[in-house]
This record gives structure tokens, sequence and C-alpha cells, in this order.
């Protein structure tokens, strides 16, 4: 088990419109720990709850009942600190920012100097090998490319820990696959501990240290599975017979409950 | 993966003299059939000229009056200018302050959008007394009203109507809310505010011109027009009609211009290919 969890949660519970008769039960009673450096994949169906979990770490909702510590404080300290970057769905850059602003927009909020966001940034866009483009403007770059200066402007105020809300989701499957094989890359080259959202079973087992499987209605932690495939995972990973193995042993957990699900 | 422009330098006013020429070509074609057509029927059924001058006798008209149309502008331009700008400004900063304050926003917009749906140029008897008939401030009161309303309302759509995904990215980042307004509110409202100085200066225009047909100093356009009519030389009235609509055709340019240089980003800049 972890040496130093980075991030805590104990009985976390979330309710959307609690005491109404609208009142869901988003997530009940989740205990997690995260330790440095670990690739963690949320993985599960939708209305899992997994996103709100993530939400909740990142201080962008609060939990009805429970506790979170990220980097030994709390969550709202820690987004204060800056401890983290986010990467959503959608890319979300200013359209009326070059690529270069964009990235370093984490860091004018922070009150960095110019010169050393200038720099900073500079560093990223080679990170995520764009820097050809760092005075593009959004619109002029692919789907792909708008999603890996999300990730450098997340990543550039050097954050400990980076969350990520199914940062993947709208890409097309060559891009998909091709991104998860960079963003491999980005976090052994910074060893930032990644929190990823995903719905696609594969996308988990191929990138993550770990996974954790959770089930709908109300979102419950099903298993927690350690993928011990060795890094640096290629296109050749995919290959593996280690690789299908361990997306069966993921399938049948999801499916577990599925199957819990329609028998009750 | 591809970027769809070139690489190393962002394309920054897309097209070109050719691209521009080439997307004029059918507009300046049509508008040469109309007035084709307008001279042929004024000249085959002999239309009488207090209906319709001839685009010829339009012309001579213009030739022989310009020096002074021209000197009329010169008062209509500075009565426009100054309607626009001091519009503009008050629009622009009562957005500001009323986007700060999301109680009073709702209802103040509300309103301001009911206003924009009356007849403001119905105002000009009223200004011209209130300011009196040959003053530039009853003239540039009218426009600035005019004006006044659009920007206001899409000033305050814009700083208001943020992307979630924006604001969720600003609160992450713990962005003070001195932060998110400048460096996401206002940039965001950028291309509504100009979506409203484009409409506002063409309002302007009508409203000076308006304003003038009700009387002010008799060098201005909206006079000569007014007067031309009744005496009746209707080719020059004609004439000064054809100026305050380049006019506002001119102040249009001179905004679109303004945009494409302070916002290559946008998509009705760039139109989404490069």
């Amino acid at each position: 088990m972890p040496e130093s969890p980075i991030i805590r949660i104990d009985g976390v519970t979330k309710q959307f419109n609690p005491g109404t008769d609208r009142s869901v039960t988003a997530l009940a009673d989740i205990d997690l720990t995260i330790a440095e450096g670990e690739f963690v994949s949320l993985l599960g169906p939708s209305g899992c709850g997994k996103s709100t979990l993530l939400r909740i770490m990142a201080d962008l909702t609060p939990p009805t009942a429970g506790s979170v510590s990220l980097n030994g404080k709390s969550p709202a300290t820690a987004r204060r600190d800056r401890d983290y970057g986010m990467v959503f769905q959608q890319a979300g850059l200013f359209e009326w920012r070059s690529v270069q602003r964009n990235v370093e927009l984490p860091l004018q909020v922070a009150g960095v100097a110019k010169q050393e966001r200038r720099a900073k940034t500079a560093a990223m866009l080679d990170l995520v090998r764009l820097p050809e483009f760092a005075r593009h403007f959004p619109w002029q770059l692919s789907g792909g490319m708008q999603q890996r200066v999300a990730i450098a402007r997340a990543l550039s105020a050097d954050p400990k820990i980076l969350f990520m809300d199914e940062p993947l989701g709208a890409l097309d499957e060559m891009n998909r696959e091709h991104l998860q094989g960079e963003l491999l890359r980005i976090w052994s080259d910074t060893r930032t501990t990644v929190v990823f959202v995903t719905h696609s079973i594969t996308e988990a087992v191929f990138l993550s240290s770990r996974i954790v499987v959770m089930s709908p209605r109300p979102g419950r932690i099903a298993a927690s599975i350690d993928v011990d495939l060795p890094y640096p995972r290629t296109a050749e990973t995919r290959t593996l017979p280690a690789f299908f193995d361990k997306i069966t042993e993921v399938r049948e957990a999801l499916h577990g409950m599925t199957v819990a699900e329609d028998a009750a | 993966m591809t970027a769809h422009a070139g690489r190393g330098r962002p394309m920054l006013v897309a097209g070109g003299a050719w691209d521009t020429a080439r997307r004029g070509l059918p507009v300046t074609v049509t508008a040469l059939v109309i007035l084709g057509a307008w001279q042929l029927v004024v000249r085959l059924f002999d239309v009488p000229s207090f209906i319709l001058p001839a685009p010829t006798d339009i012309a001579s008209a213009l030739v022989d009056q310009l020096t002074t149309i021209l000197s009329a502008s010169r008062l209509t331009v500075s009565a426009v200018l100054l309607g626009l700008v001091s519009g503009s400004v008050a629009g622009i900063l009562v957005a500001l302050v009323v986007s700060r304050f999301h109680r009073i926003s709702g209802p103040v917009l509300g309103v301001a959008v009911i206003v924009n749906c009356a007849p403001i140029v119905a105002l000009a008897p009223i200004f011209n007394n209130w300011f009196g008939v040959t003053s530039l401030a009853s003239k540039a009161g009218v426009a600035g009203v005019m004006v006044f309303f659009p920007v206001l309302v899409n000033t305050a759509r814009g700083l208001l109507q943020v992307a979630p995904l924006h604001l969720e990215l600003m609160e992450s980042l713990a962005a003070r809310p001195r932060q998110i307004s400048l460096m996401l509110r206002l940039p965001n409202a950028l291309p509504y505010l100009f979506n409203a100085l484009k409409l506002g200066s063409t309002l302007a225009v009508i409203g000076v011109i308006v304003t003038e047909y009700f009387g002010g100093p008799s060098n201005a356009l909206g006079v000569y027009i007014a007067q031309q009519a009744s005496l009746p030389r209707f080719a020059e009235a004609w004439a000064g009609i054809l100026v305050a609509s380049l006019l506002g055709l001119a102040m249009f340019g001179v905004m679109s211009l303004l945009e494409r240089l302070l916002m290559p980003w946008h998509e009705s800049v760039h139109g989404g290919e490069a």
C-alpha cells in the first residue's frame, strides 16, 4: 500500500438536492487513498459519480459528508496553493489567446512575472511537443493539439497532482491512442500524480498503475485493481496477453456489478 | 496530426486583395444591374423627378453640389462620431456595473431591451427643444441614446454569458473576481460589443440625419436634404441621401475594420477555415 498518500478520501458522500423528493445520492461513503506518483483511473459507467468524485477532490463542488485531504491540506487550500492542475473533456482554451498565452494563464493568475512565465511556457510546449505553435490561436489547431495545449496549461504551474476528467473523450480513436502514449511520457517526465476519469476499459488499463472501478446508483467503489504491466508502455503493450488478461479482469469487475444490479 | 494553418506564423487578417475582389464582384454586378434597370425605367416611362430621379440626374446633382454637400457632411459627421462615442462609452460603463451585480442585471437588461424596441428617433424634436435646434448636442444626443441601448444589452450579455467550462477553469485556478473579469469576461464580451458597434454606427447616422430633418444649423446634411426636397429639387435631395448612405456604410466599414484588427481570433473574422 502507498508509502505517502497524497490524496486521502474518507467517507465521502454526495447528495444532490438533499432533503427534497428529487434527492439523488451520487456518491455513498467513498474511501480512497492515492500515493504520490500513482496514475489512478476512476472507471465506471456514466452516472457512477466518477466525475463528481473528481470535482470534490478539486474543490469545485463540496461533499455532503466526509473529508478529503490533498497534499496534507483541505481541497480549498490546495486549490488556492495551486497544488493541482485540471484538464477537462473539452480543451476549454480561451479563443482570444494564443497557445502561449493560454498555457501561461495559471502562472498569470498566480502573479508570476512575465519573463518567468515565458520561460516556463516554452518548457511546457516542449513537453507536449508543440513548440512551433506558440503563436497560433486555438482555432488553428486540431482537437488533439488543443487538448495537448490544455495539458500544458494544467502543468504550467508545476502542480503535484493532475486531475483529468475524460480528457480524451472527445477525440477520435487514432488521436486518442496517440495522446495516451504522449500522456504516459509526460507523466514519466513530470512524476505528477494523475487521477484520470474515463469510461474506457482499454484506456484505463493502458494508462493506469491502478484502476478504481466504480458502480452506479449510488456511486461506490466496486474494486481497486493494480495494473502491473511494466512502464514504459508502448504500442506493443497493447498486443501483450497480459494486457488482454487485465482488460478481462477489469471487465469482469465492471460486469459483476451490472449483473448484480440486473438481478436486484 | 495536422494544423489547419501554415506552420510558423499565425494568419492574422485572413484573405487578401484578390479574395476581397472576388467576393465583391457579385455585389458590384448586382448593384450595376439595379442601377441600370432604375435608369431604364425612369427614362422609358418618363417618371417625374418628384417620384424618382434617374441615377444619372442624381449623379450630376451630386457633382454640382459636391462642395455644399461635403461641407454639410462635416457637421453631421461630428455629430455622428460624438453620439457614437458617448453612447458606446456610456453603454459599456453601465454594462460593466450591471454585470457586477447579478441581482439587478436581469431587471435592468429587461428594461433596456424593452426601451430598445421603442423608436428612439422619435425623440428627435424633444432633443431639439432640450438642447437647442442648432446645437451639436441635440443631434449627438439622439444618436447617443440610439447607440447606448444595443451597446448596453450586448456588452452585458457578453460579460455574463461566459462558457461554464471557462468559469470552472478560472475557479480551479483560484482566480480572483477581478482576474475573472479582466482575463475572461472582458475578452468574452468583445465580439458582442463589436456587433453592437456595427449596428450602432449605422443607427447613429440615422439618428443624426432624422434629428436634422426637424431643424438644425443650415450647413448640416439632414437640413440640406429636407430643404432640397421642399424646394423641390429632388435630384439634389437624392444626392444628399446618397452621401448620407455612404456615411453609414463608411461608419460600418470602420467598425468592421476595427473588429478585424482587435479580434483576429474570432470566428466571424477568420471564418473557421484557415
